[in-house]
């Protein structure tokens, strides 16, 4: 029916030469300068090879960050997807067709704040002494003190928690929205048998729904990638390398200790690989 | 009409019978383009702003100063200056003076500081953590060293007297917490940071006769380093609560608002105990010397003249006039009047009536005792940041628990300093 | 059932509460004298000061932030619009042997870590001494913001009904025109939802600007921040009321974006 066009050409040539360059030349640049040896306050440098690399695997910090960094992605998939489906699914039975509304208003609201305002609520909220969030234990202590923040063992989940507030809460939304799309015939068969309403949901809705489920939590955790605004504002990677991701740590080389961007860069080089082949694989796995 | 004509000739008058030097700022403004001030936040800074208009008629030109809190203000100064350099005056002060002035990144002070501020009446020791390599490179706007300051009701209450010593210290702080009454017996910096808690280990590591080098080589897992540590650590139990990831903020805070018994801090805390507006515990304050053989740390920060953005000796002069008249005797009057102890750094001031009316003679007395213990703990060299901020966060890993190898922690530093030195 | 409904209610509730709670609370706060806001009992009742906000909007640096903010952003999402959304039509319309690889291309930008692009660029534009200036900033946010639109205008374009375009082209129009006056106007809701996505995604984005800009350049987010980390002894109430003002434009979005999930899902039932 279309006659041939050239705009397919005219649409398509420049955007996707304009996205290429300004994609790869820093992605090739990065390489580049993580095999030098720059540093922001020297002008000169010299080419190192591989040995920021070497230097890396012997880096204490560097090995605490890719186990934070690990942990911080798999606490935050995972609670987000359970606030998720537990909310959607909750709002699904429960509220009426207003309130849903409502309430999908409501969820959307901490999604759309800047990651820096949220981390500032949070870390205002998690203070010691006058925070509202820490209010409820002072109060049923008698003014006991407790520093989410400012513990090892609480500090990743504290900013983690926050990551959960926005996300968790957004994909509720859409768990009810996708909930909303299936048939109804199935459920009614199910009530018919006297299924209850969990038995329900474990057996034949989410069951349905596990191919958008799964997009859902790839979303999540290309999305969790991004955990350095949170951790810039609430801890900076403490106490001590508690909350140190490879963002963090990246960025502190390369900026707030000692402006060795090379250093940095191999950090980053290497972050890029491991996050390129694992989602590549990911995603050709979730559109097989 | 009458009036204008009246101002007119009023403006006439003046013109003619200014003296040459207005006459040339009244023709040519000193500055063209507003100045713009890296700096942390500061008391007397924020008082600067109010009298915006008056160097705006001075200079010709505004200014605007951004804030960025004490180890983020380092960071992002030191960034700046080594790429862009985009602020006009940034603020320095005594650990990385030496890298500033070193790497070219501030002008020498004096070529550029108008004589009539008279640099001469700043406070002779404010005027030796300022000088790095035989030249002046910042006009002080803070500075000092230690000071116990104590809770005298507390200490009465628990039939202790003030300890003179460490060991003292060290027994007495213990019995002077009682946490279910929010009572704690000293306050410590655990926030990592060459100007946080490395600065208060810092004293212990000098009073155990710690030495940062062993003529050309790093020495820091010495006995002294681990035994400064393990005592750092052990006063650190009965530190109030949010120190351990808190720094001069925190532990002063704990303290006027009445949670803490004793502390040894920076000196602008003697002044801020004693003024009802920013402290709790007005009238139950005693001052002494740090307990012997803590040595106090001397510190001082100031506004420098930025190289980088003013290539030229137009707005070198500038940055030079806006650092003098934001330190000028003036601008501290101001201070003073507002009560601002921490800000005021020129011997006419301090000594001046006004002064002694405000804080009294006990604290004088103390301030002029303290000044003889007060020493230089840090290393002195434009590494000294950097390896300063490393054991920064490896201390506040110690202090908050998630590492207890104190002395694999020292020989990490000390791996790390040989990379440093190896590297000049 | 019935207390198994009460507690679900009452969870839902909750949730309900946490969600808009701490920024309310924060609001509030923005109101407060530091008298009211450093209490270890929070204080609801409490007399209104305007102080904070004219503080805050009063501050150069708040205004330079914002003007930056809404330059770069505003002119990202601009340049997003003009390349990402012709592309987007020729990928949903054109079908050719490379269409599944250009949307994975485009995702893939999405898995580039932040640092990973920042710091090279840092390093690029320091060289051609663009560095903390906006046309640095505006180009690399527009990477971000053509690949969101592309990403999220596709399905769009391709929701429209395909009979519409069809008759356009019976009707003598051209590729071109119908792209114009049929698919745009058609699609013109869904695209509006994602162009404002994009836009809330670079005015929140704050590593890329942290280590892009060092003073004349600073956007919004990064000025809030600066106010956040000045320490214990800085008045509370200002550092709220610069969270409040950071997060309303995104906020004013909400209408939109939520209409944007609804068409979206609508579609899914079709």
């Amino acid at each position: 029916m279309r006659r041939r066009s050239f705009l397919p050409v005219t649409f398509l040539v420049p955007t996707l030469a304009i996205l290429l360059v300004l994609s790869m030349v820093p992605t090739l640049y990065a390489i580049v300068i993580a095999l030098q040896n720059r540093e922001l306050s020297t002008p000169g440098y010299s080419w190192v090879w591989f040995s920021n690399f070497a230097d890396l695997f012997l880096d204490r910090r560097f090995l605490n960050a890719v186990w934070v960094s690990v942990k911080w992605e798999i606490v935050t998939v995972v609670a987000t997807m359970v606030v998720a489906i537990g909310l959607g699914v909750l709002m699904f039975e429960v509220a009426s067709p207003r309130l849903r509304n409502i309430y999908c208003l409501l969820f959307i609201i901490p999604v759309l704040l800047p990651r820096v305002s949220a981390a500032f609520v949070w870390k205002f909220a998690y203070h010691p002494l006058y925070g509202i969030a820490t209010y409820p234990y002072r109060l049923v202590t008698g003014g006991l003190i407790v520093d989410p923040l400012s513990k090892a063992s609480t500090a990743l989940f504290a900013v983690a928690s926050v990551d959960v507030w926005q996300w968790g809460l957004f994909f509720a939304v859409i768990v009810l929205k996708l909930l909303e799309t299936l048939p109804p015939q199935p459920i009614e068969a199910a009530r018919l048998d006297h299924a209850r309403r969990w038995q329900i949901h474990a057996y034949v809705t989410l069951p349905m729904l596990k191919a958008p489920l799964i997009s859902l939590m790839f979303v999540k955790m290309i999305e969790s990638l991004r955990s350095f605004d949170l951790i810039y504002v609430m801890t900076r990677g403490g106490p001590g390398v508690a909350t140190e991701t490879l963002d963090m740590y990246a960025f502190s080389q390369g900026f707030i200790e000692s402006g060795k961007v090379s250093y940095a860069s191999a950090m980053a080089v290497l972050m890029m690989i491991a996050t390129v082949i694992t989602f590549t694989m990911l995603w050709k796995r979730v559109q097989a | 009409m009458k009036s204008t004509r009246l101002a007119a000739s009023l403006g006439a008058a003046f013109v003619l019978t200014a003296s040459a030097s207005t006459m040339a700022l009244a023709q040519a403004p000193v500055c063209s383009a507003p100045v713009k001030v890296l700096a942390q936040p500061r008391d007397g800074l924020t008082l600067l702003e109010d009298s915006k208009d008056e160097f705006k008629k001075l200079s010709g030109a505004g200014f605007q100063i951004d804030y960025l809190n004490e180890n983020d203000r380092r960071a992002k100064s030191r960034a700046d200056a080594s790429t862009v350099g985009n602020y006009n005056v940034y603020y320095v002060d005594e650990a990385n003076v030496a890298l500033f002035a070193s790497s070219g990144w501030i002008a020498p002070l004096a070529d550029y500081y108008p004589a009539e501020y008279d640099f001469a009446d700043f406070d002779p020791g404010r005027q030796k953590v300022a000088t790095y390599d035989g030249k002046v490179w910042f006009a002080p706007l803070t500075g000092g060293g230690d000071l116990m300051v104590y809770r005298k009701d507390i200490l009465e209450a628990a039939g202790i007297q003030p300890p003179k010593t460490l060991d003292e210290l060290l027994a007495d702080v213990p019995k002077l917490t009682n946490a279910d009454k929010g009572m704690y017996g000293i306050a410590l910096r655990g926030a990592r940071g060459s100007g946080a808690n490395v600065w208060r280990w810092m004293p212990y590591f000098k009073a155990y006769g710690g030495k940062w080098f062993d003529g050309d080589k790093p020495a820091f897992n010495s006995d002294a380093a681990v035994k400064a540590t393990e005592t750092y650590l052990k006063l650190f139990k009965d530190s109030a609560p949010g120190t351990q990831t808190g720094s001069w903020d925190e532990s002063t805070g704990a303290f006027l608002s009445g949670q803490v018994a004793i502390l040894v801090e920076s000196t602008p805390l003697s002044g801020m105990a004693v003024d009802p507006k920013t402290s709790q515990v007005v009238g139950k304050v005693g001052f002494l010397p740090p307990p012997a053989p803590l040595p106090g740390g001397g510190y001082g920060h100031g506004l420098a003249i930025a190289t980088k953005a003013n290539p030229d000796d137009a707005s070198k002069k500038c940055a030079g006039l806006f650092v003098a008249w934001a330190t000028s005797k003036e601008n501290e009057k101001r201070r003073l009047d507002a009560h601002q102890f921490g800000e005021l750094n020129r011997t006419s001031i301090l000594s001046s009536k006004e002064f002694a009316n405000i804080y009294g003679a006990d604290l004088g007395q103390a301030l002029a005792e303290t000044g003889k213990v007060t020493a230089v703990n840090f290393w002195q060299d434009p590494r000294w940041p950097d390896l300063g901020d490393r054991w920064g966060i490896i201390l506040e890993e110690l202090v908050t628990g998630t590492r207890t190898d104190i002395k694999g922690s020292l020989n990490e530093l000390e791996a790390y300093a040989n990379e440093l030195v190896k590297k000049k | 059932m019935r207390p198994g409904r009460l507690i679900a209610k009452a969870i839902l509730a909750l949730a309900g509460f946490l969600a808009v709670f701490p920024l309310v609370w924060t609001a509030l706060n923005a109101l407060k004298n530091n008298v009211d806001i450093i209490t270890r009992v929070p204080r609801l009742v409490f007399t209104p000061t305007l102080a904070n906000i004219s503080y805050i909007i009063g501050r150069d640096s708040v205004m330079t932030g914002l003007y930056n903010s809404v330059v770069a952003c505003g002119l990202a999402v601009l340049i997003g619009v003009v390349l990402g959304l012709p592309a987007a039509y020729a990928v949903a319309r054109y079908p050719n042997r490379f269409a599944g690889d250009i949307q994975f291309f485009v995702l893939s930008l999405r898995f580039l870590p932040p640092v990973a692009v920042a710091i090279p660029l840092m390093v690029i534009w320091l060289q051609i001494g663009l560095y903390d200036t906006l046309p640095a900033l505006i180009v690399t946010y527009s990477l971000l913001t053509i690949s969101v639109i592309m990403w999220l205008a596709i399905p769009a374009f391709q929701s429209v009904p395909k009979e519409i375009e069809e008759a356009a082209f019976v009707d003598g129009y051209g590729a071109y025109s119908v792209f114009w006056r049929i698919a745009l106007p058609v699609a013109a809701r869904s695209l509006a939802g994602a162009i404002a996505f994009s836009f809330v995604l670079v005015w929140n984005e704050f590593l890329i600007a942290l280590m892009l800009s060092s003073s004349n350049a600073k956007t919004l987010p990064i000025v809030a921040s600066e106010l956040s980390q000045q320490g214990m002894n800085v008045p509370w109430g200002i550092l709220n009321a610069s969270v409040v003002l950071l997060s309303l434009p995104p906020l004013l979005f909400l209408g939109v974006l939520s209409g944007f999930l609804n068409t979206v899902f609508r579609q899914k039932k079709t």
